[in-house]
């Protein structure tokens, strides 16, 4: 068989020292990305003593989880948490629908006028009126300050338009023919035929929106002035960035040997990162799925 | 030699060249009405701030029309673009847009594709598809989180100082000196977006046909050759598409990143053009000027963009259009 030589002929000595010379490379390559997190989960967990005085480098030292307990009486961060899930799952929704909207008619190919459209979505991508046009915009139609500067603007996204289309071009004719010899309109088409098997290229577009809305927060910082309204990214950059917020006043004072309890700003700085990312690695996973098909189908024929 | 089409259409007729039956309009405004929704967000959000640029020209005062044929709008021409040029802090803008967009193609452009050539080479699968999974793992946490960590870390009391004290350093403080921001920059920006970045040659690379090695390992090629003959080759298109829109964006405003790094301390060497855009002409309502330096930057950027096309269709046989 072919790939038995293949793999027979692999082992020549200059080509082993170079495969095993990749294998480290890769592995070095893996610690440097994961030891930044890891270093912040072990130095959450940590116990309070060990985390002052820095001595914390590969495990943690001490086990506790009440830094995360303290989390849980921030009140803003409560409220930050609850606007981003708010955005998040308004703006993938949307996302999604216009995507989808937006791009079946483009793959009909009877569309009169369907080069213009695609231009119409094109342009967009290269050329722009940049940040002030688009804040005075904003202004203008009285958007400013409150949670739609956040949504409309949020939700589409033309890359994504393009995803689908390009998935949506894949399919089989026979499938719309036959449909519409039934007698079935366009949007029946899209909704019980299309939508149906287009599972992977929705998957990947959901978790391009989510990570995306989750993550965001220079639209927040233009558009929101209002702590109220604004997402968990603001409410981070206030903590972690412009060190406006103290999370060390969080630490309750009554306890009696209060002390060696309290947590220090940068191990509750530590707590809320892992607490906050939380929720993005749990669609991790998900993501790995879908992914790499997702990339080829949008590389591939785009 | 013409190839003759049958289309067995009656009485022989012949179909014009690239012409597709259109839909009856009934289905037109079906799919029109479909579509709408879509388009019109993109019309809002995307085309008409583009009609706002003309305030570039102007002396904008909120609440002033932007085009009136009465004379309420005052026009200044290019004076906005000639301010911009010759005002003190452009030739430092200019420098520091140049010098970390630069850092960041030489190195956040080449790793991802070192990355990918090794990452390929390695046949166990298991081992291979969990390095991959941990190099794009930094992509999913967010800028801020990110900044918070680096910032962090640098601190006078954090993990960085803390290890060059034990080592008999120096303690530095890193977050206040400009001489290390661009350092601090780059490695950040590589670290967050390398492993997203290599996805999509890992990808091409995968496609590649193994007897193409095959034919390589019997004439003789050792690895390093196979790498150069074959695998490179393969991405080279991916290669250049990419690498055209970087250079396109060489003066670009991706400024998230900076932002939340940088402090007046650091301006010497962070502040490029789309963090004084922010801070400038928003905070400071300059609007008028803040879009002309936009557009400025939009036009240099579609040059270069041009540029580097034709540049790659002479010497790399690739180009966009």
């Amino acid at each position: 068989m072919a790939k038995n030589t293949q793999i027979k002929s692999h082992v020549k000595n200059g080509s082993r020292a170079f495969d095993v010379f990749c294998v480290l490379f890769c592995g070095m390559v893996c610690l440097v990305t994961l030891y930044p997190m890891y270093y912040v989960f072990i130095m959450s967990v940590s116990a309070p003593e060990a985390v002052n005085s820095m001595s914390v480098f590969l495990f943690p030292k001490g086990f506790q989880l009440d830094s995360y307990a303290i989390l849980f009486k921030d009140s803003q961060m409560w409220r930050a948490y609850g606007n981003t899930i708010i955005y998040t799952v308004s703006s993938t929704l949307l996302i999604l629908i216009t995507s989808v909207l937006g791009a079946y008619p483009l793959t009909v190919s009877g569309l009169r006028g369907r080069k213009f459209f695609v231009t119409f979505l094109l342009i967009p991508m290269y050329f722009g009126g940049g940040l002030i046009p688009s804040f005075l915009l904003i202004n203008k139609l009285g958007l400013y300050a409150t949670r739609w500067a956040i949504i409309l603007p949020s939700a589409f996204n033309i890359w994504n338009m393009i995803l689908v289309r390009t998935f949506f071009s894949g399919l089989p004719e026979e499938l719309r023919e036959s449909a519409r010899m039934d007698g079935a309109g366009h949007l029946r088409i899209l909704f019980q035929i299309f939508l149906p098997i287009s599972k992977a290229v929705l998957a990947v577009v959901s978790i391009y929106s989510i990570v995306g809305m989750w993550n965001s927060w220079f639209n927040a910082q233009v558009y929101l002035p209002s702590v109220d309204l604004q997402p968990l990214q603001m409410y981070l950059k206030r903590v972690l960035v412009q060190m406006s917020v103290d999370l060390s006043k969080l630490n309750s004072t009554e306890i009696a040997d209060a002390v060696e309890k309290m947590f220090s700003a940068t191990q509750l700085k530590y707590s809320m990162i892992i607490f906050t990312t939380l929720p993005i690695i749990f669609t991790y996973p998900f993501f790995q799925k879908y992914f790499i098909k997702g990339v080829m189908v949008g590389s591939l024929k785009g | 030699m013409r190839v003759r089409e049958k289309t067995g259409r009656p009485g022989g007729m012949k179909r014009k060249k690239g012409y597709r039956k259109k839909v009856s309009w009934r289905e037109q405004w079906e799919l029109m009405l479909i579509m709408l929704p879509a388009f019109a967000l993109i019309f809002i959000f995307c085309y008409i701030p583009m009609y706002g640029i003309v305030i570039a020209f102007q002396e904008y005062v909120p609440g002033a029309p932007m085009i009136a044929f009465d004379g309420s709008t005052k026009w200044v021409g290019l004076k906005h673009f000639m301010d911009f040029i010759s005002s003190r802090t452009f030739p430092r803008l200019i420098r520091n847009t140049l010098v970390l967009n630069g850092l960041n193609l030489l190195f956040g452009f080449s790793i991802p594709i070192l990355f990918a050539l090794i990452l390929n080479e390695v046949k166990l699968s298991r081992y291979k598809k969990i390095v991959q999974t941990a190099s794009y793992l930094p992509y999913f946490i967010s800028t801020v989180i990110v900044a918070g960590m680096v910032l962090s870390f640098l601190d006078t009391n954090g993990l960085v100082n803390t290890v060059r004290k034990m080592m008999g350093l120096s303690v530095k403080a890193f977050n206040m000196d400009p001489k290390a921001f661009p350092a601090i920059y780059t490695v950040t920006n590589v670290w967050k977006s390398f492993g997203w970045d290599s996805i999509l040659y890992l990808s091409a690379m995968s496609s590649i046909d193994m007897n193409l090695y095959e034919a390589a390992k019997m004439d003789g090629a050792n690895r390093a050759q196979q790498m150069w003959y074959i695998t490179i080759p393969s991405i080279k298109p991916t290669i250049m598409l990419l690498l055209i829109f970087a250079i396109g964006g060489m003066l670009g405003t991706n400024t998230d990143l900076i932002l939340l790094l940088y402090n007046p301390a650091t301006y010497e060497t962070a502040d490029v053009i789309g963090t004084y855009v922010y801070r400038d002409s928003l905070l400071g309502g300059r609007f008028s000027f803040g879009t002309a330096v936009g557009l400025f930057t939009s036009v240099l950027n579609f040059t270069l963009v041009f540029i580097a096309n034709k540049v790659s269709a002479k010497v790399a046989d690739y180009s966009l259009w």
